[in-house]
């Protein structure tokens, strides 16, 4: 009975009920898509990352884990160096360069044939290998969003490249440019921002990265592993905050207008309330009723942001093919108990008016 | 036998602002079971203050109710709730239906309140004795103002309520209609001898009580 009265009450009041439904689906889909986006474009990157199939990463002393933040980069000859440690296989150098017109990209300055060596090559879309020192591979994800094709130019870093070829991507960056070239560009001359490693056999990284430890004290050395597991909003720095902040202020939007909803709600049915009231409903009775109104809009505006989540994420990978958002079910169940708590608590405070209502005052409302 | 409402000095002082406003200044009524009190008066004389008292709505500034033996003034809010729940019904002159239940709904909400469940047999007779049969999957604004009070009464007495307390039950209602209203009321308390107390202002209503009490300025100044 008190599910049909809820209902009949919600549909009763079909623009108060919707705006309720609307405003924790669009909570539901703000929580749902930033950490959707920022845990998709981290762990694209680090997948990218992997998929350059080196086991160890060297870094210059106090770098980054972050790329392409490293001040100093290394002397390129320490590469010959790595290379001699028992059991590294293949070294490749690269120096990293910003790409920030329409939107922020790592560019890797390689060293083709020993990058080629690490990973295995790439696998060419169209085109082929660099021919000249303004040349530039390009991932096909980019080449898409870039509507680029081979012998196209390009305009990067202040200077017009020509688009040598269309890589499939997963291999680091997106943009590839001969190292000598990134070198000139940033006048650092015979030198690298990381040096990816490969060992004869996977089980030996641990002996390796003491050797190179050894070699060279200072410098930073992580497996691949451990750099992956250090893509987290958490370790970004201000990442983590702008990820909580976004997540409050979607909550505070639903908690807000569930708030006021139930509050004019309170308003408007004072009579009916004195009427219960009249007909020995109780308290926890009248509290029930509003908690549960609550939560059937909070449930439908679940619903709602889990499928416009969805939505979202179909048309801004639309729009932006190099983007990545990665909607979890995990982040979905999280999004919607936070939705479900701020409603009750958004409910609760009108709802204990209406329970504190003195039934003569509210059978009088007019 | 008891009384099954006795009042004693019963008084009731509201504050608005800073004034005190007495609403009833002693008020000593005595209603035996089966009893059918009518509560006639000017307006402000203090009868829909006792009405509500007497129902558990509100709490009197001093003396003393006993409603089928409970005291009111010793009992807190959640046991005056509890009380109205199981021994009271109401029929207001506006008939204060719930207008997003059907009437049908309206009946079962006052049995689902009580928890004591659905009871078919008892809802079938009530809404035959009340002739709202038909008229039980409409909303309440889709019926005259008769039926809405008819549906009202039903839903008052859908618990098998010791008193029955009505509030100017055919103020809202041309004379067809008051008198159906008032000839069924009038069937409950002979037939199954339900204790009604009716305020009203209309003579015709009061004739048909066993009692019409008279107040003034918050005291009963006859009873006959």
């Amino acid at each position: 009975m008190v599910n049909r009265m809820i209902l009949a009450n919600v549909l009763h009041r079909p623009v108060r009920t919707a705006v309720s439904i609307l405003a924790v689906a669009i909570e539901v889909v703000m929580v749902m898509m930033v950490v959707g986006l920022t845990n998709g474009l981290l762990q694209d990157y680090a997948k990218r990352v992997e998929g350059v199939g080196a086991d160890l990463l060297v870094q210059p002393p106090g770098a980054s884990f972050i790329f392409g933040l490293t001040q100093a980069p290394m002397p390129i000859k320490i590469g010959e160096k790595l290379a001699q440690v028992p059991h590294v296989m293949y070294v490749a150098p690269c120096l990293f360069q910003f790409h920030t017109a329409g939107g922020l990209n790592i560019i890797y300055g390689i060293d083709l044939p020993s990058f080629k060596q690490v990973t295995g090559g790439f696998v060419y879309h169209s085109g082929g290998p660099f021919t000249g020192p303004y040349d530039v591979l390009v991932d096909d994800w980019y080449a898409k969003a870039n509507h680029l094709k081979v012998g196209q130019n390009h305009s990067l870093l202040n200077h017009d490249f020509r688009v040598a070829g269309i890589v499939e991507h997963g291999k680091g960056a997106r943009l590839f440019i001969p190292i000598e070239t990134a070198e000139d560009l940033s006048g650092a001359h015979d030198k690298a921002s990381v040096f990816f490693l490969k060992c004869t056999d996977p089980a030996y990284t641990s002996q390796v990265v003491d050797a190179i430890h050894q070699l060279l004290p200072k410098y930073q050395i992580l497996s691949v592993k451990e750099w992956m597991s250090l893509m987290t909003s958490n370790n970004m720095p201000g990442l983590g905050a702008f990820v909580n902040a976004m997540i409050a202020i979607a909550l505070g939007i639903g908690f807000l207008v569930i708030f006021l909803s139930m509050y004019t709600t309170i308003t408007e049915r004072t009579r009916e309330i004195g009427i219960l009231k009249s007909l020995g409903a109780s308290k926890g009775y009248i509290i029930n009723i509003i908690l549960r109104e609550a939560s059937l809009l909070a449930l439908v505006g679940i619903g709602l942001g889990w499928l416009g989540a969805m939505i979202g994420r179909r048309v801004l990978l639309g729009a932006f093919p190099t983007l990545s958002v990665d909607l979890t079910v995990g982040w979905a169940v999280r999004a919607a108990l936070l939705a479900l708590a701020g409603s009750v608590v958004g409910a609760f405070y009108p709802a204990l008016r209406a329970a504190q209502l003195d039934p003569v005052d509210a059978l009088a409302y007019e | 036998m008891d009384p099954i409402i006795a009042t004693n000095e019963l008084k009731k002082t509201y504050r608005v602002g800073k004034v005190d406003v007495p609403a009833l200044r002693g008020v000593n009524l005595l209603v035996e079971e089966g009893e059918f009190v009518a509560v006639a008066g000017p307006s402000g004389c203090g009868k829909s203050t006792l009405l509500h008292i007497l129902g558990g709505l509100t709490y009197p500034t001093a003396g003393h109710v006993l409603v089928d033996g409970n005291d009111f003034s010793d009992m807190t809010d959640a046991d005056r709730t509890r009380f109205r729940r199981h021994k009271i019904g109401f029929v207001f002159q506006r008939f204060n239906l719930l207008p997003t239940l059907t009437a049908g709904q309206n009946i079962y909400i006052a049995q689902y309140i009580q928890g004591n469940g659905f009871n078919p047999h008892r809802f079938e007779s009530v809404v035959g004795l009340l002739g709202i049969r038909d008229k039980l999957n409409h909303k309440p604004y889709a019926l005259s103002g008769g039926e809405q009070q008819r549906v009202a009464i039903a839903r008052a007495i859908i618990c098998e309520p010791k008193i029955l307390l009505t509030d100017e039950p055919t103020g809202n209602l041309d004379t067809e209609n008051s008198q159906i209203v008032l000839s069924m009321m009038r069937t409950l308390n002979r037939t199954f001898r339900q204790t009604i107390l009716m305020i009203t202002h209309n003579p015709e209503a009061a004739a048909i009580a066993d009692r019409l009490v008279r107040m003034r300025d918050g005291r009963i100044v006859d009873s006959f």
